[in-house]
């Protein structure tokens, strides 16, 4: 029975070993660095993650299905900007209190539609969508400074800041909403028509098209909960914040989809999981974290985030090519 | 009608395989419109000098596209070679300073060929992690500090950034000069036919009999090279480098490649038009700041073109402007 | 090197010893540091080392050394380690001064008290932070407008090229600036503002546009003298430098340079290690319970070639 067990466990690790390397750095900064496992400190790497772990959440999706998103940084400011602006617009002032879910509404509302015109872009042009969404990360940033004039906004009360800092029992808001999104998600893509059919037009395009699925739309669909997302995130990040700033959310595409790839996720797309996601999402920030209490200067960690990123890309690779020359296993 | 048919679609064509060219021409009308200083002699050669920089990167980056990979550890790449030239031309002189900065670039780029080529590791990811350890590496040499050349006057290193040869400035006798040599490896050498088809159908090219792995890794260390010589033209012309000096460039020169009509899927794409793509970005940024927008506005130009154009591009192949998927 | 060597000391430490840890520091003040963006430039660099050499020198005070990248997010995230990490005091270089209120208000209700450091918070904060210790950067500006306005004759037209936008040193210095030049000169216009980011060949571009588009440019004010020297480059280059007045601020060794050779008017003289020091000795001070003025800060006067040998090179 236990070898079963134990068989299966195996099985599981080796099809998501990024959750093999989460637990060995994990343990190594539990004795490595003070103040490192402690509830509150497990507590802070989720508020941490939650950020590039929400927008992960969508990107996994694109990427599932063969597409890519890399202006989910830029979207992610502007819906931020777009929130944190609407509470203070006179205009809007009669709704009191209300203003908040107005202005959360509009963000999100936002951040929906951009990824809606680029999935609209890509399914209609027959771009590539790493070309268009490259693009519109530098038209969406531009939007932004056109919108900010570059200056950072910043919510007229503390109510907003105050909710990025709450806590629901034990865990933080942000890291409950986090895990509560990763839980449909995961629902979404293991046990829903549209989660098949997400697996199906990135594994093979032509199949889904005599199966049926109407390809364009489907993808559309991907791109909007993509673009859902990322400003999801550029709210939770502006709550912690009580701002918004232009320059927020540089850069994230690239760590976001490093955490995606790390997870097992595919960029020819076709495979990948919520869970091997998550546990990208989470070796990234455990190292950040731990470093930081480990006082390791900024300098080497750029060095050994990046050699860390190619060991275990090289590793996962090792580890699938001989569960691939050993199916009985 | 039938003639007509064709005519009219030829037409098109025409207006869709050289639409890059035509939205060169345009923009450079536009600005000239509207700019009186705009075509001037001595503002084209300045910004023919600025995008000397972009530019020949720019060329060793297509090549390793065309091969079927990224390379965005240029940027990173740029600032670790620069620093490193500017650092050790007071200290051993610029011959040996040049010397060894080439070493340092391409062992960068031979381990992206290592990686990417030999190991077939995804190259995003690969040059990514790279993008992070170049740039941890070079703050760990210099400490952090700016570093300058005190004597600027004279030192025959100054010919790169700021000297002619010909009476033609040095940063544009380099862009063209390497892409001429690119484009010639790329169409009249052995060397380009397998780039070409290592970047279309890999496995077809294995079976031919192209060595797969190594095709790759000459590509990164072609890149790497011309990562070099930007090193040269924007250290002489600063006479000084900051860190990060190149943080930015892989997506300038990305986004000047995907203009030139290069397709990321590789296999397919030309160095001429990359210099034109190169020119365009350099043009559009002329030329909005001449005209007063701020420097952001250049981004929201660049998404509309960038998309425009490459949309006309992929539309031409097909024979129809709207994509075949449901 | 020695930075690593304590590292891996402390790791080692940390690995053998699990546990024990906890009374042995039991009487030193610990400070933790999160800063902007070390590496950007010279002056972050050398504020860093001068800090780490000051603290180094006291032995009641430890250290925690962090650098946020100049991501908000991350310097939100080390805001929060060091409030896990129970430090005595934080001191904070914001990378943007309104983004990190929040944060240093949670600081401030978790007990620690927050010194800003260099560039100065956002008006809302100044309730939760116990001092600021920098530069005057409003000041920096309006000492720069006058030696620009006294460099011309007060009249003639110039050009500004900013710093990083969104930033508060570069926001501060700009808004100083413009407004003492309205007072002091107002026949000195100013033609156009961009940003160069605090980047030289930024600014060297920049200055190439600009030098197309205006004939006639009498001045150049930048927000540091890295982009200062970038112009002056630019301006040479174009054989218009002899008829062009630099003035700068943040005086580096290579405007400090340019100034002995006569090509560049003026700057404004500020030492990271006095910056530094500064931040220490005020964290220090609001540690041991004393009372210490809300804004502190130190000298930064104009540097000419009149008075520049009293002042020695900047080593960044």
């Amino acid at each position: 029975m236990s070898d079963i067990k134990n068989n299966s466990f195996v099985r599981w690790l080796s099809r998501n070993p990024i959750w093999g390397f989460v637990v060995i750095v994990f343990v190594f900064f539990s004795f490595a660095a003070d103040h490192f496992f402690a509830l509150q400190n497990v507590e802070n790497i989720l508020v941490q993650a939650s950020t590039i772990g929400l927008i992960a959440l969508g990107l996994t999706l694109v990427m599932i299905n063969g597409n890519i998103d890399l202006s989910v940084g830029a979207i992610l400011a502007l819906a931020a900007t777009v929130t944190v602006d609407m509470q203070g617009w006179e205009t809007l002032a009669f709704l009191g209190d209300w203003v908040l879910l107005v202005a959360v509404l509009a963000g999100l509302l936002c951040g929906t539609l951009l990824g809606g015109l680029n999935g609209l872009i890509v399914w209609k042009t027959g771009v590539d969508s790493f070309i268009v969404t490259l693009g519109a990360m530098l038209g969406i940033r531009g939007l932004v400074f056109v919108y900010t004039r570059e200056q950072s906004f910043y919510a007229s009360s503390f109510a907003y800041s105050d909710f990025g800092s709450s806590s629901i029992g034990p865990l933080p808001t942000l890291a409950v909403l986090f895990i509560a999104c990763a839980i449909v998600i995961h629902v979404l893509l293991s046990r829903t028509v549209h989660g098949r059919n997400t697996y199906a037009v990135g594994g093979n395009r032509e199949a889904a098209v005599n199966a049926g699925i109407r390809v364009g739309p489907h993808m559309v669909v991907n791109f909007m909960i993509g673009g859902f997302f990322a400003a999801l995130a550029g709210l939770a990040l502006s709550t912690q914040m009580g701002a918004s700033t232009p320059n927020m959310g540089r850069e994230y595409e690239l760590w976001t989809i490093t955490a995606i790839v790390l997870g097992g996720t595919k960029l020819t797309g076709g495979s990948g999981s919520i869970v091997g996601t998550l546990g990208g999402v989470l070796a990234i920030s455990i190292l950040r974290n731990g470093m930081n209490l480990m006082q390791v200067p900024s300098f080497y960690v750029l060095v050994v985030l990046g050699v860390i990123l190619i060991a275990v890309l090289a590793l996962d690779k090792h580890l699938n090519r001989r569960t691939a020359q050993e199916p009985a296993l | 009608m039938d003639k007509a048919a064709t005519d009219g679609w030829s037409v098109r064509q025409i207006l869709a395989q050289q639409g890059i060219l035509i939205a060169f021409v345009l923009a450079m009308l536009v600005f000239g419109l509207f700019s009186d200083r705009f075509l001037a002699f001595d503002n084209i050669m300045a910004v023919l000098r600025q995008t000397g920089i972009v530019g020949v990167m720019a060329i060793g980056v297509t090549i390793v596209v065309i091969g079927g990979n990224l390379d965005l550890s240029v940027g990173s790449m740029l600032s670790m070679a620069t620093v490193l030239v500017v650092d050790l031309h007071d200290r051993i002189g610029p011959g040996p300073a040049i010397l060894i900065m080439f070493c340092a670039v391409l062992a960068a780029g031979a381990i992206n060929g290592v990686l990417v080529g030999y190991l077939r590791l995804n190259s995003l990811i690969v040059t990514l992690g790279m993008l992070s350890a170049l740039q941890g590496i070079t703050l760990i040499y210099t400490d952090g500090k700016n570093v300058d050349i005190a004597n600027q006057s004279d030192t025959w290193f100054a010919i790169f950034g700021r000297g002619d040869i010909a009476g033609i400035p040095t940063p544009i006798v380099m862009f063209f000069g390497v892409a001429v040599l690119g484009h010639v490896l790329l169409t009249r050498m052995p060397f380009g036919r397998k780039v070409y088809a290592t970047g279309g159908n890999p496995r077809t090219a294995v079976y031919s009999g192209i060595r797969r792995g190594r095709i790759v890794f000459l590509t990164y260390l072609i890149s790497a090279f011309t990562v070099g010589c930007s090193a040269l033209i924007l250290g002489s012309r600063v006479m000084g480098s900051q860190n990060n000096v190149g943080q930015g460039y892989e997506l300038l020169v990305l986004s000047a490649v995907i203009l030139g009509g290069t397709s990321l899927l590789g296999g397919s794409g030309n160095i001429l038009k990359t210099v034109i793509g190169v020119l365009i970005l350099g043009f559009i940024q002329n030329g909005l700041l001449l005209l007063g927008f701020p420097y952001y506005a250049q981004w929201l130009v660049t998404w509309v073109v960038i998309i425009l154009t490459v949309w006309l591009d992929v539309a031409s192949k097909r024979h129809s402007l709207w994509s075949p998927i449901a | 090197m020695s930075r690593m060597n304590k590292l891996a000391l402390a790791a080692a430490t940390a690995i053998t010893v699990v546990g024990a840890a906890g009374a042995a520091h039991a009487e030193k003040i610990k400070i933790g540091i999160t800063q902007n963006n070390v590496g950007v430039d010279s002056y972050q660099t050398t504020y860093e080392k001068a800090f780490i050499a000051a603290a180094a020198k006291n032995p009641d005070v430890e250290t925690v050394v962090l650098d946020a990248g100049g991501d908000v997010a991350r310097q939100i995230g080390q805001m929060q380690d060091l409030i896990q990490q129970k430090v005595d005091v934080i001191i904070i270089w914001p990378t943007d001064g309104k983004a990190v209120v929040p944060v240093v208000r949670k600081a401030h209700q978790a007990g620690i008290p927050v010194v800003v450091t260099n560039s100065n918070i956002a008006a809302d904060g100044m309730d939760f932070i116990a001092a600021f210790s920098g530069p005057n950067n409003i000041q920096q500006g309006a000492s720069a407008a006058e030696l620009m306005c006294e460099a011309l004759g007060n009249k003639g037209e110039i050009v500004q090229i900013s710093g990083q936008p969104g930033y508060t040193t570069a926001i501060e210095r700009q808004k100083g600036f413009e407004d003492q030049l309205a007072k002091s000169c107002p026949d000195v216009k100013i033609l156009e503002t961009q940003p160069g980011d605090w980047n030289r060949e930024k600014a060297q571009r920049v200055m190439e546009a600009f030098l197309v588009k205006y004939n006639k440019i009498d001045g150049v004010y930048s927000g540091d003298d890295n982009m200062g020297v970038g112009a002056l480059n630019a301006a040479k280059a174009a054989n218009r430098a002899k008829d062009i007045k630099f003035v700068g601020a943040t005086n580096f060794a290579v405007g400090y340079e340019a100034m002995e050779r006569g090509e560049y008017y003026g700057s404004i003289y500020q030492s990271p290690v006095d910056d530094a020091e500064a931040a220490l000795a005020t964290a220090i001070a609001v540690k041991a319970g004393k009372q210490v003025p809300k804004l502190n800060y130190f000298e930064t006067p104009k540097i000419t070639k009149a008075n520049m040998d009293k002042f020695t090179k900047p080593v960044f």
